[in-house]
């Protein structure tokens, strides 16, 4: 595995980020040979999509399946990984996602990684008899005192758990007047009270600011300008949908060029980004084709270039 | 705010969840007791979207852990079922696998019996239950079946499905062809996690094993009834019966 001999030093207490470049997640659909240092610099790895989910007793626990991994291992062979997770639901009040953080103890061991993140909201609720319900789709946190102090122990206990950088996501969402604490006021103030209290960094991702920006009408600049841009390690850009006149994060196409903008305006502004991603969903990578996703990743490495070896 | 944390995510949570039904699609399943201050949120068109998100991929996962079932059946049937299961509360784990048997079961109780859709179903259920089991399965030592007081059970991790006509018959309609006419003899196939590519066709005596086994039973007791030491050996090794231990009986 090798990375970049540039790195981001934070102080004596951090760790250290390496400087990697541009990257793609892992997707089972995708010729190997995208997979390549010169391609890429590194491949953002979801553990879940190579598991397999079991009962065990009332609770769920989370099997990665060998040959899965095995393929994966062997597709990204030549690159540094990092960890990007769906399943934890970081904020539900009742509980997080133990089997979740089971699997990634034993992820962690077979298969290093430079840092991990997660999105910053929640998926379940209580259930019956103490067990976890499901709700089916990720849903995002009031910006409010209990939910910095809720979110912050666990991001501190992440810290210790994995000795690596956490880094939390903030998410698209479409959903109008969260309960709100003046002290916090928006997603903004929630990313940078919690990055804070936790001591975390923060994945940007740039097409849920857009997302976020056309869905309430409101500048996606100035969403930016909120965020703890200090603590931005990772970016993510995206393509998206039209559905019933909301655009959807849909990871479904190419980059909207208005979040190929807010990638120009955000990497001089946030001056310790170490990576940036190109997200789409497997069941669309096929569709969009090879040929599209290298285009997609010569876009973002040239706006890369422009501000990392100007 | 006014309301705790775990408060609004229970609310919201289970506004979204309940408001998957298609029947209410057209307005919000707002919660009696939500705050004034929140009636915004339940009452906007992005807590809509929101739930058409959520009944979207919960039938997207449905759809995707019953794949084969599902597309022998008239598309209207399909849409049907994958619309109760996601209004009954389904399709909601991120990833399937967890609720794909309780699926299937769910998909059987709506086609006939006996039939060839229904035969397909308890295929690919089967199937999945011993292709799961297969990634951790050892095989018991059979020394255990010699303990005083063994009992045993048919193993929740294998399948005997019935083919009402040749099983390579009925398999080629899944290209698009006809089924072909029910038979009254009847083919039938074990599947567990020891077996060679999980499966084989079931002897007669496999078969009254396996339907004994259905309910816990004493292993003298069997061997008292006729069946086999052997016959009661290969299926254990196959994990087509089980050890039933202490503290588990049902009967």
């Amino acid at each position: 595995m090798t990375t970049s001999s540039a790195t981001v030093v934070r102080s004596k207490s951090e760790p250290i980020v390496p400087t990697l470049g541009i990257g793609l997640p892992y997707l089972a659909s995708l010729p190997a040979e995208i997979y390549q240092a010169g391609m890429l610099e590194f491949v953002e790895v979801t553990p879940e999509t190579l598991c397999r989910q079991r009962p065990d007793g009332k609770a769920i626990a989370i099997d990665p399946v060998p040959d899965l991994v095995a393929r994966a291992r062997r597709t990204c062979d030549s690159l540094p990984i990092i960890v990007h997770g769906v399943e934890l639901s970081i904020g539900s009040a009742h509980g997080w996602n133990e089997a979740y953080l089971e699997m990634l103890d034993s992820f962690q061991t077979s298969w290093p990684f430079l840092w991990h993140s997660e999105h910053l909201g929640f998926q379940t609720i209580p259930g019956e008899n103490g067990a976890s319900l499901e709700v089916g789709v990720p849903l995002p946190l009031p910006p409010t005192e209990e939910t910095v102090r809720v979110v912050a122990a666990r991001v501190r206990a992440i810290r210790e758990r994995y000795g690596v950088p956490f880094l939390l996501e903030n998410p698209a969402h479409y959903l109008p007047g969260l309960p709100t604490d003046p002290t916090v006021a928006d997603e903004g103030g929630l990313m940078t009270a919690i990055t804070n209290h936790g001591g975390c960094f923060q994945l940007l991702d740039l097409h849920n600011v857009y997302c976020n920006s056309v869905n309430h009408q409101c500048d996606p600049l100035a969403i930016i300008n909120r965020m703890p841009l200090d603590r931005v390690v990772e970016i993510h850009v995206a393509g998206g949908s039209w559905q019933d006149g909301f655009w959807m994060d849909a990871h479904d196409g190419r980059v909207p060029e208005r979040v190929w903008e807010l990638l120009d305006y955000t990497l001089p502004r946030a001056t310790n980004v170490a990576a940036v991603v190109f997200e789409m969903l497997d069941e669309h990578a096929a569709v969009l084709g090879p040929t599209a996703i290298a285009e997609e990743l010569q876009r973002a490495r040239a706006i890369w270039r422009r501000w990392r070896e100007a | 705010m006014n309301v705790s944390l775990l408060g609004f995510q229970s609310m919201l949570g289970r506004a979204v969840r309940a408001s998957g039904d298609p029947a209410v699609s057209h307005r919000c399943n707002v919660p009696a007791d939500v705050p004034t201050d929140l009636t915004t949120l339940f009452a906007s068109p992005g807590f809509r979207i929101t739930v058409d998100v959520q009944r979207s991929w919960s039938m997207g996962r449905a759809a995707k852990s019953a794949r084969l079932t599902l597309s022998i059946l008239p598309p209207e049937q399909s849409r049907q079922i994958l619309e109760q299961w996601v209004k009954a509360g389904g399709g909601t784990a991120s990833f399937f696998a967890t609720e794909a048997d309780a699926f299937l079961d769910f998909i059987a109780e709506h086609l006939p019996a006996p039939s060839h859709l229904l035969t397909i179903c308890r295929l690919e259920q089967a199937t999945l239950r011993a292709s799961e089991a297969a990634r951790r399965f050892i095989a018991p030592p059979l020394s255990g079946l010699d303990l005083p007081g063994r009992v045993l059970r048919a193993s929740r991790q294998a399948s005997l499905v019935r083919f009402y006509a040749e099983p390579n018959l009925v398999l080629a309609a899944l290209d698009g062809g006809a089924f072909p006419a029910m038979s009254s003899s009847i083919v039938s196939l074990l599947f567990a996690p020891g077996l060679d590519r999980l499966l084989r066709e079931a002897s007669g005596e496999q078969i009254a094993l396996w339907e004994r086994l259905i309910e816990p039973v004493e292993m003298k007791t069997l061997l008292y009834e006729g069946h086999r030491r052997e016959v009661i050996a290969a299926l254990t090794l196959a994990g087509a019966t089980e050890y039933v231990e202490q503290g588990q009986r049902c009967v």
